[in-house]
This record gives C-alpha cells, sequence and structure tokens, in this order.
C-alpha cells in the first residue's frame, strides 16, 4: 500500500478515536512553530500480523491534559496526574492502532504490545511525524512504520 | 435494579473511562470491581459474584482470550455473560471470540450507547 495511503488512514483514525473517545476535534494540519517548547510525552507500540510496524504518538503537555480531562471527565481545579497523563496518551496510542489496523479488512487478527512510555532522553523519530495534528490546546504527532514486506 | 460489572483492563485510564460511561449513559445502579488482568479476574470472580464482566483482550499475565477459555471450563463460572471491549475490530477476532463464549464484542473506539446497547442486551431488561 502506497505510503500516502496509510497516511490518510491514519488521519482518518486519529480523527474517529480522538472525536469518540475523547469529545476533541481534529483543528486541522498543525504547522510547526518554534515557539512552543511545551514538553512532549511519547507513546510507543507495535503490532505483529500481516503488516507488522510501529506506531509511535506524541502529544504536547496541553493537549495531553485536556485529553485527559475528557477522557477522565476531571473537574477543572482537579489537575490529572502524571500517571494518568501517561496513560491516556498510551491508551491514545493503542486506540489509534486499533482503529488503523481495523480499516485494513484483515481476515486475520493482529497482536499488538502494550503502549509504553518513551523516555524523553530517547526522543521522537529522527524523521518528520506522518501526521501532526492541531488539537487547538496542543498537538499530536503520529509515526507510523510499517514493515512493506509483510503488505 | 443494581448490578455488578467486572472491568478488566490493564489500563487504569480505560477502566475510569469505562466506569463513567456506564454510570453517564444512566445505568447509575451498576458496582464496579476492577481487575487488571484475566488472573485478577478469575481470582475475583471466585470470591465475588458478578452479572457481566467487560473485558480487554490485549493483557499482561492473562490475556482476554485465556479468560474466556478459563470461565467457559469453570462449571460454575460459565454462566457469567463476558462482553469484550478491545480495540482489535478484526472480523475473524471478532467471530474467534464468539465462538470461545463471549456474549458481545464492542470495538474501541465506541460510542457510549453503543456500550450501554450491548450491556442492556447481554443483561436484559431488568437491568436498563
Amino acid at each position: 500500500m502506497p505510503d500516502h495511503q496509510w497516511n490518510e488512514m491514519l488521519a482518518e483514525a486519529s480523527s474517529e478515536v480522538l472525536e469518540t473517545m475523547f469529545f476533541t476535534g481534529v483543528m486541522g494540519a498543525a504547522q510547526p512553530d518554534p515557539a512552543d517548547t511545551w514538553p512532549r510525552l511519547t507513546a510507543r507500540l507495535s503490532f505483529d500480523g500481516q503488516p507488522s510496524g510501529v506506531l509511535t504518538l506524541r502529544v504536547s503537555e496541553p493537549a495531553a491534559r485536556a485529553l485527559a480531562a475528557n477522557f477522565l471527565a476531571s473537574e477543572g481545579d482537579e489537575l490529572p496526574s502524571a500517571t494518568q497523563l501517561g496513560g491516556v496518551a498510551c491508551e491514545l496510542a493503542n486506540m489509534v492502532c486499533g482503529s488503523l489496523l481495523s480499516r485494513l479488512g484483515s481476515q486475520n487478527h493482529f497482536r499488538l504490545t502494550s503502549p509504553e512510555l518513551v523516555s524523553p532522553d530517547a526522543g521522537p523519530p529522527p524523521e518528520p511525524p506522518d501526521q501532526s495534528l492541531d488539537l487547538g490546546d496542543g498537538v499530536i504527532d503520529l509515526w507510523l512504520r510499517v514493515d512493506q514486506h509483510a503488505v | 435494579m443494581a448490578f455488578r460489572v467486572l472491568i478488566v483492563d490493564d489500563s487504569s485510564v480505560m477502566r475510569a473511562f469505562i466506569r463513567r460511561i456506564i454510570l453517564l449513559s444512566g445505568m447509575e445502579s451498576a458496582e464496579f470491581l476492577e481487575a487488571g488482568n484475566g488472573r485478577e479476574a478469575l481470582d475475583l470472580l471466585r470470591k465475588e459474584w458478578v452479572d457481566v464482566v467487560l473485558t480487554d483482550i490485549n493483557m499482561p499475565a492473562m490475556d482476554g482470550e485465556q479468560l474466556v477459555r478459563c470461565l467457559e471450563a469453570d462449571e460454575l463460572l460459565k454462566s457469567v455473560p463476558v462482553v469484550i471491549v478491545s480495540t482489535d475490530g478484526t472480523e475473524s477476532r471478532i467471530q474467534q471470540m464468539l465462538t470461545l463464549g463471549a456474549r458481545g464484542y464492542v470495538k474501541k473506539p465506541f460510542m457510549p450507547e453503543t456500550l450501554r446497547e450491548e450491556l442492556e442486551r447481554v443483561l436484559g431488561g431488568a437491568y436498563a
């Protein structure tokens, strides 16, 4: 499958998950902003099947807080804990990956690893993200690496 | 009428989300038990009665597929209905889990009303 089709499906899967489970709309593609120096949370999981691959999701701290508040229905003065923010980032990555793979219409099922937070020292993949989504409160970046030999 | 739900998921935020969605969807009489994997769920089910189990598939220690197999093999527990709540939405997986004995399947992401409808279907109207 060509890269642009994967990217389209990744954008569709992300929008579906954000709207359905996080009650958050995507405002469009995020533009690079050198002034945005917010810390980022990065979650990663791999999937095994036909095809296999790795999904990496990076979310800025303001976006993570807004998503966690929606997902967990936190009250205004009740800030999500760091553990909850990490859990929300991991669950978002998990659901985006599941939604993406469901779109393949495969007859075989996939094995997903449990999503894990990536240490800030490890950093994101060196290449530009495949999708960069503006949520209004912040940005989500997504990288998808697919083992094309298995497609 | 009150009913008891066992939520099995290794993600504590997902367990909290499911709890919230059930309460928000008008099923305020629900009581909740939680487990982080299939093994913890089995331990709980041998001590506590529940009306329905909502379980993820992909979990450490014992996954949802193994949990369903164990419940089906247990004379005392096989009558407890299990609904799968999973990101794995492939048709083959859904059919596999239903064949193993799961009574329902909710694909993540899901609309709140989808979970409520599945719970009502599995539990029957008395709990709605």
